[in-house]
């Protein structure tokens, strides 16, 4: 495990400089009367593994702010940077190499590939990492080496979504980016999931960004920040971060 | 007020476009040869039975040396026997100033007052010769347009050894002469073969033939029996010097042109059929997958409370839209290809008129067959998504049972990078719908080699007949048999380089009830300049006794070698003979039977004589040699393998090519319609996952090569697959059909099937590109909002 806790002390305490620089950020889709501003303006400092909870209603633009983040969307104005990646005006081939490298990605619906086995789904991100952990030591972060050879249709929900957290930590990614984790889930398994995350987060140093419409979940977070109608509305430190065994919805 | 769903019908073409073209595209391939090839079949065969009818074309005809005629007289009065036109027809030679081959021809003499009853013509150009200029004659309008004669023109004409000046004044079509051939050629020659119209009075006073006639056309009454009348009619001109009567089935232009249509029949019904089929097949193949991929819509239809009834006319609506656009796409070319194509059989066939044929039930028949085959794909297809609970339905497709192949698993541990565990999961996962898959592509390579296999078989034809076994280089006839002595006077001319001396009569096997009517040929031991082959293409020696057949002869006959048959010779005293079958040969043109020339000889009770000179001449000295043979009067008629070669790829050649060509067009539609389809379904099923892929930081080289490698693991099975189904339809199509003049044979060249598998490779490349471009494209955000 030693390898995994190398960043570990950092993540106690607030580290002086920000990762993650947003400023201005606005994203605006379709054009003429069907225009949609998902995002407006907004600006945004994320240090070095922080683990922040995106709170909000359905089209507050958390999404998008987290797409943004993670390299899948580019803004329609403002600046978005990753330490000295510059998110915004990136072209496809070096958004695929900062996904790659540093971003994990765990979503709703899982998105594991049917055809590969749990540890094959871990392991082709493996594959493509330059500094990877075993898949089998990411598998047991998340509880699920007795799984490894099972397919995903083999495997249930709560399941399926560990994988995929093991699949996004197995990188040993700088950010790790939720989007509604346990969306799918029932309270038992969504905590599993969540205590997956929190462990990756506290073990790895991993900066953490969770998008939940679950306000229960923000009692796990250091920083919460609360979007409506495409701005950052409220930001609320939270200096009593609870375990993901005492998340109550 | 249009249906929701009708919106959605005109929305889901709209959005797959490019799949709905590609689909579109492969009925429109298969009802374009369809449509082109049975009307242009039908042109020819309506256009046939329009010219004998109009022109009268007889059912009977007969030859003798001269006959009283009173005798035609006696023939009427035969049982079952209904018209009967006498006439003088005799060979003849023409002679011009701009040619030193000899041409060779024939004269038939017209009654009096014009038209014949029977085989009557049809006026091209100019007019009826005129009772009282008996010069005047009508020439066969392809030796008037092969040698651009003009009306007014003057021909001489040796006749009866006498040079005699006749005057053009009118170019005729005749049913006797749809190929104006002369025995021992197979092949029409228009330029050196003429036939000419005169009145009876200048052709029978030329052969002292007043009041008598040596050929006559007849017709037979309805129900009568063909066999009794023939052997009456033999019988009462035997006296005569009778040569044997005939019946249609035995006329030589009639007997080509049964052939060439057999032959286009195999061209223009069987092959598209087989094409069409295929076709159907491969529209049976996509839809099912394009129906599969909307399963998820299907569900939500039926989850909404849409029945089972109103979904699948959904579909109907969907996939008749598809087949209505390609069937009007393949109508409209179909039978533009057919005008065209009928345009180019007028040089060949010659026929009063010749237009492409579109018979509504054709049209309607092609639009019903695509419309009935992409909704039985459909139907399958929502069928077994509609019975499926709506809930069980919405969830994507049950994966496979990749249990079954975990040791992928550990033999892909790190050697094997995973997306190819993942395409050879999905490949093997899913065995039906590879195979399917794999055999559309397979199936789109036939498609291509029967357009190919054309050219192949004619160029092999070409090679095997013109440089294998008939290895002269120019044939003469002589107008009577002449001692072996002419071998030597032609081996002196200059220029010469080889001369064979062949025995040619007309004779008829028969063998029990069965008869043909062919020409033996007699050739010297050790000819080199026609050499009969097996079907291995080893020379095969003329046996010393007894007759050499071809297979087809001897299959029609149904004689094997040891057998023993009847030859009557149809010339002279008309011996009967028994003799025996010694050797069969493989001809690929022409059916022969042949034998020793001595033993011809004994069998004619005459000397050793030859009527036919086959010749090798030094290319450098042709103009030459044949200045010094056009002196020569014993010299009847010349065919010049040059020229017939020109003629061959003219003719035969260009017709059968401009086929050939429209077919392999198409089959490479239909094969880069088959590829796209399989990958863009592949695509359109997957690219949850593959965006999947994306997100975790694979890059699009990474994700493309999942659906390259699946689609390159099919092109793999199915190329090879594809040229052994090909190889075997051209052998199954080859054998359904061998005619009496040809046998076109299952030969395909290996640079066809290179080309074949190059072309389905490149629809394959393009289609890669296609995937490529998709994967650029694909929207990386949806993916993240939807499960499926």
């Amino acid at each position: 495990m030693q390898a995994y806790e190398r960043e570990a002390e950092s993540s106690a305490n607030v580290p002086p400089a920000p990762v993650f620089v947003a400023r201005g950020l606005t994203k605006v889709y379709g054009s003429g009367d069907s225009q949609v501003t998902a995002l407006k303006n907004v600006d945004l400092d994320i240090r070095q593994g922080e683990f922040i909870v995106l709170l909000g209603p359905s089209g507050s633009g958390k999404s998008t702010l987290l797409n943004i983040l993670g390299g899948l969307d580019a803004p329609t104005s403002g600046s978005a940077k990753w330490r000295d990646h510059q998110l915004t005006g990136a072209g496809d081939d070096e958004l695929t190499t900062y996904r790659r490298e540093h971003v994990g990605f765990v979503f709703q619906f899982y998105n594991l590939i049917p055809s590969l086995s749990v540890e094959e789904n871990v392991r082709l991100v493996a594959q493509i990492a330059s500094d990877p952990m075993d898949p089998r030591q990411a598998l047991e972060l998340v509880g699920l080496s007795h799984r490894a050879r099972h397919f995903p249709s083999q495997l249930s929900g709560g399941e399926q979504q560990r994988v995929a957290v093991a699949r996004a930590i197995v990188k040993r990614p700088d950010i790790l980016l939720c989007d509604e984790p346990t969306g799918a889930l029932d309270v038992d398994t969504g905590r599993m999931v969540l205590a997956a995350i929190a462990k990756v987060n506290a073990q790895l140093g991993t900066t953490t960004i969770v998008i939940t419409h679950n306000s229960a979940i923000a009692g796990m977070a250091d920083r919460v920040l609360r979007l409506s109608g495409g701005r950052i509305v409220k930001e609320e430190p939270n200096p009593n971060r609870i375990a993901a065994d005492d998340v109550q919805w | 007020m249009v249906s929701v769903l009708d919106i959605k019908v005109l929305r889901d073409i709209w959005s797959m476009r490019l799949q709905v073209l590609s689909i579109a595209m492969l009925v429109a391939a298969g009802v374009a040869v369809f449509v082109m090839s049975v009307s242009n079949y039908r042109a020819l065969v309506g256009a046939m039975e329009n010219h004998y009818r109009n022109e009268r074309f007889a059912d009977l005809f007969a030859g003798m040396t001269r006959a009283p005629l009173v005798i035609a007289d006696r023939l009427r009065e035969i049982d079952g026997i209904g018209i009967v036109e006498p006439r003088v027809a005799k060979p003849v030679r023409i002679i011009r100033e701009d040619t030193n081959l000899p041409i060779s021809g024939r004269i038939i003499s017209l009654p009096a007052d014009g038209q014949p009853l029977l085989n009557r013509l049809h006026l091209v150009q100019g007019r009826w010769p005129d009772p009282f200029h008996p010069e005047e004659v009508i020439i066969n309008a392809a030796y008037a347009e092969a040698r651009a004669v003009r009306m007014g023109d003057p021909i001489e004409v040796v006749l009866n050894g006498r040079l005699q000046d006749f005057r053009v004044v009118g170019s005729a079509l005749s049913p006797e002469f749809v190929f104006a051939t002369r025995s021992a050629v197979p092949l029409p020659d228009d330029r050196n073969f003429v036939v000419l119209w005169a009145g009876e009075d200048a052709v029978a006073s030329a052969f002292d033939m007043k009041g008598a006639f040596n050929d006559v056309a007849m017709t037979i009454a309805p129900g009568a029996s063909v066999q009794h009348v023939l052997e009456e009619v033999d019988r009462l001109l035997a006296p005569y010097g009778g040569t044997g009567a005939y019946d249609r089935g035995d006329q030589p232009s009639h007997r080509f042109l049964e052939d060439e249509l057999a032959e286009q029949e195999t061209l223009s019904i069987f092959m598209p059929s087989v094409f069409f089929g295929i076709a159907a097949f491969l529209l049976n193949v996509v839809i099912g997958r394009m129906v599969e991929a909307q399963r998820g819509q299907i569900a939500s239809l039926k989850a909404l409370g849409f029945a089972n009834g109103t979904i699948a006319l959904h579909y109907f609506k969907l996939v008749t839209a598809i087949a209505l656009v390609g069937s009007a796409a393949g109508l409209v070319l179909g039978c533009w290809f057919a005008v065209g194509v009928v345009g180019s059989y007028r040089a060949f066939f010659r026929f009063p008129s010749l237009e492409a044929r579109f018979e509504p039930w054709l049209l309607v028949a092609a639009t019903l067959v695509s419309i009935v085959a992409a909704n039985l794909a459909a139907a399958t297809s929502v069928y077994r998504i509609a019975v499926l609970p709506p809930a069980e339905a919405m969830r994507p497709a049950t994966p496979p049972a990749l249990q079954t192949f975990a040791w992928l698993q550990t033999m892909g541990n790190r050697v094997i990078p995973l997306q190819y565990i993942i395409a050879a999961r999905t490949t093997l996962g899913r065995p039906i719908r590879t195979l399917f898959s794999t055999i559309g592509i397979a199936l789109a390579i036939p498609l291509i080699l029967f357009g190919l296999y054309w050219f192949d078989a004619i160029d092999y034809m070409i090679d095997v007949s013109f440089s294998r076994v008939e290895r002269g280089d120019a044939f003469l006839t002589f107008t009577e048999p002449v001692s072996t002595d002419a071998r030597y006077e032609l081996m002196a001319l200059p220029g010469v380089l080889n001369a064979e001396l062949q025995r040619v009569v007309p004779v008829r096997l028969r063998a029990g009830y069965r008869t043909y009517r062919t020409s033996a040929i007699g050739l010297d031991p050790g000819s080199e300049l026609k050499i009969p082959r097996d079907k291995a293409l080893q020379p095969i020696s003329v046996p010393a006794d007894g007759i050499m057949l071809s297979r087809q002869i001897a299959g029609q006959l149904d004689l094997h070698v040891g057998d023993r048959v009847s030859i009557e010779v149809l010339e002279g005293t008309r011996v009967v003979k028994d003799v025996i079958v010694r050797r069969i040969s493989d001809d690929i043109l022409g059916s022969s039977v042949t034998m020793d020339r001595s033993a011809l000889n004994r069998v004619m009770k005459e000397g050793p004589v030859a009527n036919v000179a086959a010749l090798r001449i030094d290319p450098a000295q042709s103009e030459l040699v044949w200045s010094r043979i056009k002196s020569m009067p014993r010299i009847e008629g010349s065919s010049v393998k040059a020229l017939w070669l020109s003629l061959f790829s003219d003719t035969i050649g260009g017709m059968v090519l401009i086929g050939a060509l429209i077919l392999a067009g198409f089959g490479m539609l239909i094969a880069i319609g088959v590829v796209y389809n399989s990958a863009r379904i592949a695509l359109q099923e997957r690219a949850w996952e593959l965006a999947g892929l994306r997100i975790v930081g694979l890059t699009r080289h990474e994700v493309s090569a999942v659906v390259v490698s699946e689609l390159v693991a099919e092109l793999v099975v199915a190329i090879p697959l594809g040229l052994l189904i090909g190889r075997y339809l051209i052998e199954l199509i080859a054998s359904a059909r061998a005619s009496q003049s040809f046998q076109i044979p299952a030969v395909i060249d290996p640079s066809s099937y290179v080309i074949a598998s190059v072309l389905v490779i490149a629809a394959a490349f393009a289609s890669f590109i296609m995937i490529r471009r998709r994967i650029d494209a694909l929207d990386l955000v949806a993916v993240l909002k939807t499960r499926d």
